[in-house]
């Protein structure tokens, strides 16, 4: 198995695109202006994101997670 | 399509349709913008709108309505409820449909109607928004225009472009799920709404009859980052415990402000009407016939711009004003009385509506069951009592 760096402190917004219905909600709520939504794209822009989190709970399938992978 | 029109309207819902029409209608050019490959869809939405606001808009026709709704029922999660006597009268629409047709009357006004049409940015100057830039399949193209009109929804992202403070904060905001489901039991001229922090925390479900052994059945709750588990996963508890033998024809989820309206919807150029102004109803987030007056006050003050030759903030303003005159003091209120309920216990409400299903309510005027109901509760009736008694 290869091994990852993980950066702990600043862990990346997860988009478990089976989960996501492409909805927009988290769009709406994120202060930066970092989510797009295209048809069926969810696109982050990670250099953009502030790891605020207020997309995390807006998210009516619990499509995005913070925590890192194991 | 120009490169240059009086008028382009992005995103073809009910408020932009309306916006979109109305101007066109005034014999200015307009440009409809749809991102999505069919207007209408996917539909994201209860589907629930009075009907004597939609006839206003649009003539009754019976290939977009779904049901036609006598009455409302309110329910706790024991099950009680009480059913209302009727307020209006209520439609629950086919919103393919129905946007379809909205978006063809806008056409059949004049109006230049283009769907696979992403706006991807708007044009800027110093003077203000100027026009789009779009990406139409792959190709892009700079559209002008003296009036940009935001109708992109609640996922919107022009009204930031335009610079206007669109974020809404988390308290003032629903995430929910919907599904559409089939051979369920339900009485087809009431919809349901069902109130109870467990069922569903900081919002309610509803279930919307469309007739034919159908219904919406969906889930709104308020955002809340402790909170372990998402719309889904109460509105499947809330299905399995009552339908359980029901089918899933289709499954919809969205978030919605319910802040109520920008503080400012307009800047110079440019009007957001809709979802994307935060136009539905604070407290339900019912927004269709909102967003379709959004439009039509935002159409209106668009053609006024145009004949003076002004443009700038200032003078839309006008349009902030007639949706003030209009929606202002009842989406200040909604907006108090679902916080005010948000601090009420789960167990004060469930017995409210307890109290309540005892009374012959089809007897009484709303206002009385009100009254009975409330003197138990001196806090709720200074918020909730001037609301229901129609000051």
């Amino acid at each position: 198995m290869s091994t990852q760096t993980i950066d702990v402190a600043f862990p990346a917004v997860q988009v478990d695109y089976d989960q996501c219905s492409y909805c927009g909600a988290c769009v709406a709520v994120c202060p930066p202006d970092c989510i797009t939504l295209h048809d069926a794209t969810l696109v982050i822009d990670h250099d953009a994101c502030t790891r605020c989190q207020r997309c995390i709970p807006a998210c009516p399938t619990g499509a995005l997670t913070i925590e890192q992978r194991p | 399509m120009k490169n240059q029109y009086d008028i382009v309207v992005i995103g073809a819902g009910p408020a932009g349709s309306i916006a979109a029409r109305t101007t066109a209608q005034a014999g200015l050019s307009t440009l409809l913008l749809e991102k999505r490959q069919e207007i209408g869809s996917p539909v994201r939405c209860g589907e629930a709108a009075g009907k004597e606001t939609v006839e206003k808009f649009l003539p009754l026709d019976s290939k977009w309505i779904a049901a036609e709704i006598e009455t409302f029922s309110l329910t706790n999660p024991q099950g009680d409820y009480v059913v209302l006597p009727p307020l209006e009268h209520t439609l629950v629409l086919e919103r393919k449909i129905f946007d379809r047709e909205l978006a063809h009357s806008a056409a059949k006004a004049g109006a230049e109607v283009m769907v696979k049409a992403r706006v991807t940015d708007l044009i800027k100057s110093a003077r203000g928004i100027e026009g789009v830039r779009i990406n139409v399949q792959g190709k892009r193209h700079d559209v002008r225009a003296k009036i940009v009109i935001g109708a992109d929804g609640t996922e919107s992202q022009s009204p930031r472009w335009a610079g206007l403070k669109s974020i809404p904060q988390l308290k003032d905001y629903y995430t929910a799920a919907q599904y559409l489901m089939t051979d369920i039991d339900v009485d087809p001229r009431i919809c349901q709404y069902h109130i109870g922090w467990s069922l569903a925390p900081g919002g309610y479900a509803w279930v919307f009859p469309k007739g034919d052994k159908q219904a919406n059945v969906g889930l709104a709750m308020g955002v809340d980052p402790k909170e372990q588990h998402t719309a889904i996963d109460y509105l499947n508890e809330f299905v399995a415990a009552r339908y359980p033998h029901s089918s899933i024809l289709s499954q919809v989820v969205g978030g919605i402000p319910i802040t109520n309206v920008l503080p400012q919807m307009v800047t110079d150029g440019y009007m957001a009407v809709g979802d994307a102004a935060h136009q539905s109803d604070p407290m339900t987030a019912g927004g269709i016939t909102n967003g379709m007056h959004g439009g039509l006050f935002a159409g209106e003050v668009a053609i006024e711009t145009i004949r003076q030759g002004d443009t700038s903030a200032k003078f839309l303003k006008k349009y902030e004003e007639r949706w003030e005159a209009e929606f202002g003091k009842l989406y200040r209120r909604l907006h108090r009385i679902r916080h005010a309920l948000l601090k009420v216990p789960e167990e004060k409400i469930s017995r409210m509506i307890h109290d309540a299903s005892k009374l012959d309510a089809q007897q009484m005027s709303l206002k009385d069951i009100f009254m009975i109901v409330m003197k138990s509760h001196p806090p709720m009736l200074l918020e909730v009592a001037p609301y229901f008694l129609g000051q």
